[in-house]
């Protein structure tokens, strides 16, 4: 008799040792709240979703916008909100269909690869929501410096002084600081939040993958 | 909520609930732990209800949510310590035919067997509750032979933590 046999035969007789749960104890732990890692991933994502509204209804009300307002720049500006108004929403049905696929009831693999599947589709909307919002930005650096009178200006005071080149440094770096900043956040965001929530998720799907060669 | 709905399934839960207590036997380690996976057990059961349609037997059904609900549903507690005074109670053979050198060994097999990790901890949980192969593939998702080779490698694995 090997040793899981043996564990076996204890494991039939030791029924007894249990604890018992009352009828009352059990209807109490149905109106207990769920600390289930889909509910997390719900809640997280939802204030992913709604946190890129926010800040996207708040950015077209900034002096910046206004500024951009003022340079008649509305054949460009307008499809760029119109274009990430559709990737919000293409991203919310994906998610929400994604979501509605995950089943508790399913085998573990395909719980695990729905799971996994509902979370990509938010981290593949951030990714698309920072180049997406990249490519703008760079756009719009270019338009000011195509129409902006103040930087027009700056510009020609540097040139005055020699120092064009100095000017065109000074300005990429800043964009590529500010942009770099902003990824640092988001990495850091990334892998504190889902490198704990989906830790356990991630190995234990990494090892029903290798048992299937 | 439909209360005939709610009084039929916390029933059905009194009646099995040995069956989630063993899965939190051998996915916790102390007796809060216990109990908090077995309260997500239980909430995940009881959402999965409405839709169980009773052509499997409810055992099975909950077998299934059971261990998928231990395996990747549920975010273990941050803080268990471990008590070994609920882990003996657990594990006590009845006094009758009680040997010291045979509760000794079985003890050590299930602190073996705490060390696996959580898949091959589901895997010996079916293997114990004498599933077919046919039927741990299936819950798992993997092929009945892949289950196989799986359990003899868990076999393996026991022998060397017992016998480093």
């Amino acid at each position: 008799m090997d040793d899981l046999d043996k564990l076996k035969n204890s494991w039939k007789k030791s029924t007894d040792n249990y604890p018992k749960f009352s009828a009352k104890e059990i209807y109490a732990m149905l109106h207990k709240r769920s600390s289930s890692i889909v509910k997390w991933i719900l809640v997280i994502s939802i204030t992913e979703f709604t946190l890129w509204l926010v800040i996207s209804f708040l950015l077209s009300d900034s002096s910046q916008m206004k500024r951009i307002n003022s340079l008649h720049l509305n054949y460009i500006t307008t499809p760029l909100e119109i274009i990430n108004y559709l990737i919000i929403l293409y991203f919310m049905f994906i998610f929400y269909t994604n979501y509605r696929r995950i089943k508790v009831t399913d085998n573990a693999k395909r719980l695990m690869q729905s799971i996994l599947k509902t979370r990509k589709a938010v981290t593949t909307y951030i990714i698309t929501v920072i180049v997406y919002n990249f490519i703008s930005m760079m756009l719009l650096f270019v338009l000011f410096f195509m129409y902006d009178p103040n930087i027009i200006g700056a510009e020609q005071k540097f040139e005055a002084n020699g120092n064009l080149g100095w000017f065109y440094v000074l300005y990429i770096l800043l964009a590529l600081l500010a942009t770099g900043v902003i990824l640092l956040l988001f990495w850091l965001f990334y892998k504190l939040i889902y490198g704990l929530l989906l830790k356990r998720l991630n190995r234990n799907y990494n090892e029903l993958k290798k048992l299937d060669f | 909520m439909n209360s005939e709905l709610e009084q039929s399934f916390v029933q059905q839960i009194e009646e099995n609930q040995n069956l989630i207590h063993k899965i939190c036997r051998l996915y916790t380690n102390s007796e809060d732990a216990h109990k908090d996976l077995f309260q997500e057990i239980t909430i995940q059961l009881w959402k999965a209800y409405p839709k169980f349609r009773g052509d499997s037997k409810f055992t099975t059904w909950a077998y299934r949510v059971g261990l998928n609900t231990a395996i990747t549903l549920y975010r273990k507690k941050s803080r268990t310590v471990k008590t070994t005074e609920f882990d003996n109670q657990l594990h006590k053979i009845n006094q009758e035919e009680y040997n010291y050198e045979e509760e000794e060994h079985i003890k050590l097999l299930y602190q073996a067997v705490h060390q696996l990790n959580d898949i091959d901890k589901a895997l010996v949980f079916m293997y114990l509750e004498d599933k077919d192969y046919g039927e741990i593939a299936e819950t798992l998702g993997i092929t009945e032979v892949n289950a196989r080779v799986k359990m003899n490698r868990i076999k393996g694995k026991l022998k060397k933590i017992l016998n480093p």
